[in-house]
């Protein structure tokens, strides 16, 4: 049996939890940021739904707060450094190798065991060593040899998917890496597509305006003008926010569209990459025409059309999964990792 | 009676239930068919806070569970339970129109003055307790950085080296650091580098480039432009740009907590508006303070003008096309040359375009910033 996941929440809703939240924060000098933090997943997760019921998230705010703290005072010590004395910096690249595969195998295992379903939660079990060839090992080959890229991309996507598990049944997920290399060849096209057109539209701008001022230099009329390296930039920016969401899309529709769940369970996503890059596109756009308070809505208007298009095939009623026994995990590695703007996530 | 669905320890299997508060503030839970599920003492419970509509969820010791979608329910049961119903309070003011409005204007003027007040008061602050030495730390490193990619040792001739010191000289005195506070340095600009240019580094050191000196007819107009620089040097503006660089993400990031969440444009682009309109007003700042040193020494500040304009084509003459932007680091060279040679009868009340943007460029000064 098919089931479709939906997404309930309302913009207007959650404009009023997000604003309120800001201004709380703002209030309390940012320390009521670790409880607009678990209200907000809180909505996000609860007005997701699958068979009729939502997810849940269950992290405690106090201890979001404590790795916030954390976070803050490496990122201050971090940015005084390396103003400061340049020299510091490989210190800190050494310092950020040797912490980040604890920092991205803490982070998803803690939103993993903080995340709930039917009253089971979900868990997320890799070791240091893989933790470390994934991120640390493979990131570095992907930078300095470019080709391999997608490689390293279905490595990191391997890790994150084929240690969750739920109920202690595990996630699985297998393709072929020529379809990520596949991928990745048409994000490259779409960024030469994307330089063309924007010379091209350069050139034909600046020939239509040298006419025009030709021809209407005998008039008394203002000349026109334009900002050329902000259009330029701008252009550039949300031409490649689009195609880094539309290669985005693709991964995560290739990676959840081969994952199975123990059990003969298996899950689907079909967004269209065109549909989530306008609407992430547009989203910025709006979110900046208005000094951000589109952002609430923005947020809504992403989740409404990307959850909806997963699915997951039950092989059965899904009635017969209970949890494992967890430890309480420590929200710092996560929080350390949400403020760096590490994202491990697909 | 409160109803919902009871699901069995840890699991996901449930059934249609129903909860109550029983007799010594107990909760009871029991099925359709009315057998007990789960009999609990109430201090043993944990309900999760009100949040918008979202299903009420009570999390008994075993790990079994009742949640409801009844949300007025659960609060009354919990107030039977003799419990403190959490959350109330943020879902009150999450649904009252009136609050959400306050939060609205709170958090609009929160932003202006983070932008406008704290960020430049907060960099300014830190600029004037940065340690000398560590200013000078950081003119080494960026003059060696620079002297291998973009400049050289100097080609000027001795003799020009001494007139321009013995020129250096005579602004520093009348400048507001006096003669020991400013050092000058010649350097050879490499092709497709810096340009005719003259900057300030943090520890007072500043940097001539060998090309700027063929462009001067008048003496006056390389006096100009070392007061200029020394005003930079005095307001410690290359600090200052660097910590407000760094506070404005810091802070952005704490006041929405979730960086990753943000998209990246709606983060970068705010940032760097904010980042040319601090550095413009420094620069609109370093000339009025160069103008006033001139006036101090008898010289007209329109030769500075004179300069800035002979500066710039020369630059645009060549494969550089020379573009204006609003998102420049400079006001556009009219604008300062216009506003010089008002400068030759005394200090400008600041009369700035404020409704032209596109020519000015966006300017803290119009939203009531003034540097000091
Ligand atoms: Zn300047």
């Amino acid at each position: 049996m098919t089931h479709a996941v939906a997404f309930h929440g309302k913009g207007t809703e959650y404009f009023r939890i997000w604003i309120v939240n800001v201004a709380l924060t703002v209030m309390t000098l940012g320390i009521y940021s670790a409880w607009a933090k678990v209200r907000t997943q809180r909505y996000f997760y609860g007005n997701t739904y699958l068979a009729g019921h939502s997810f849940e998230y269950h992290a405690k705010a106090w201890r979001i707060l404590l790795g916030r703290a954390i976070a803050l005072v490496l990122l201050v010590g971090y940015t005084v450094s390396a103003i400061l004395l340049p020299v510091t910096m490989g210190m800190w690249i050494l310092l950020l190798a040797a912490a980040l595969p604890w920092l991205v195998r803490s982070a998803i295992r803690f939103n993993a065991r903080n995340t709930s379903w039917r009253n089971v939660r979900f868990n997320f079990q890799a070791s240091f060593f893989e933790a470390f060839m994934a991120y640390v090992v493979w990131s570095v080959v992907a930078v300095s040899v470019f080709p391999l890229i997608p490689y390293a991309r279905r490595i990191h996507d391997y890790f994150y998917v084929n240690h969750h598990s739920f109920g202690g049944r595990k996630f699985a997920t297998d393709f072929s890496v020529g379809r990520t290399y596949l991928i990745y060849l048409y994000g490259f096209l779409a960024i030469v597509a994307l330089l063309v057109a924007i010379i091209a539209a350069a050139f034909a701008i600046i020939s239509a305006q040298t006419y025009l001022h030709d021809f209407l230099s005998h008039i008394p009329f203002p000349a026109i003008t334009l900002d050329y390296p902000v259009l330029t930039a701008v252009a550039l920016g949300l031409g490649g926010l689009f195609v880094a969401t539309f290669v985005a899309t693709m991964v995560t529709n290739l990676v959840i569209g081969n994952t199975t769940l123990e059990g003969g369970h298996s899950l689907a996503s079909n967004a269209s990459p065109w549909r989530v890059g306008w609407i992430v596109v547009s989203n910025t756009v709006l979110t900046l025409a208005t000094l951000g308070l589109f952002y609430p809505f923005a947020r809504i208007r992403l989740a409404r059309y990307r959850m909806g298009r997963y699915a997951l095939h039950a092989a059965s009623d899904l009635d017969d999964f209970t949890s494992e026994a967890l430890a309480q995990q420590s929200a710092i590695g996560q929080e350390i990792a949400g403020f760096f703007d590490l994202g491990f996530g697909l | 009676m409160v109803e919902g669905r009871y699901f069995y320890p840890n699991a996901t299997h449930f059934v249609e239930a129903r909860a109550e508060a029983g007799e010594g503030r107990v909760l009871r839970i029991a099925d359709g068919a009315g057998a007990v599920l789960a009999e609990v003492p109430g201090k043993a419970v944990r309900a999760t806070a009100r949040l918008a509509s979202l299903p009420r969820r009570f999390d008994l010791p075993d790990g079994a569970r009742f949640d409801t979608p009844d949300n007025d329910g659960a609060d009354a049961l919990l107030r039977a339970l003799g419990k403190t119903v959490s959350g109330r309070i943020t879902d009150r003011l999450e649904r009252a129109w009136p609050v959400v409005i306050l939060s609205l204007v709170i958090t609009l003027a929160a932003g202006y003055y983070l932008l406008v007040q704290a960020i430049p008061a907060a960099s300014e602050w830190l600029a004037r307790r940065t340690p000398p030495a560590v200013a000078h730390i950081m003119t080494e490193q960026t003059l060696m950085a620079l002297d291998r990619f973009a400049l050289g040792p100097t080609k000027l001739s001795a003799a020009d080296q001494a007139r321009a010191t013995k020129l250096f000289q005579d602004v520093a005195a009348h400048s507001r650091g006096g003669q020991g506070a400013y050092r000058l340095v010649f350097r050879h600009d490499k092709p497709g580098g810096v340009g005719p240019n003259a900057f300030a580094l943090p520890d007072g050191t500043i940097v001539m480039t060998d090309s700027l000196w063929p462009l001067v007819k008048d003496d006056s107009e390389i006096e100009g432009v070392f007061a200029h620089e020394m005003s930079h040097v005095d307001h410690a503006h290359g600090l200052q740009r660097i910590y407000a660089a760094s506070l404005f993400p810091a802070i952005l990031a704490l006041v929405t907590g979730d960086v990753s969440n943000v998209s990246q444009m709606t983060a970068v682009l705010p940032g760097i508006i904010a980042q040319s309109a601090y550095s413009r007003s420094f620069e609109t700042q370093a000339d009025d303070d160069g103008a006033a040193t001139l006036r101090r020494m008898g010289l007209k500040p329109s030769h500075m003008a004179d300069l800035l304009e002979r500066i710039e084509k020369s630059v645009c003459k060549k494969d550089h096309p020379c573009v204006k932007s609003w998102l420049g680091d400079h006001p556009d060279t009219d604008l300062r040359a216009a506003r010089l040679r008002h400068e030759d009868i005394g200090p400008i009340d600041d009369h700035l375009n404020c409704w032209e943007p596109w020519k000015t460029g966006i300017s803290l000064r119009c939203l009531g910033f003034t540097a000091n």
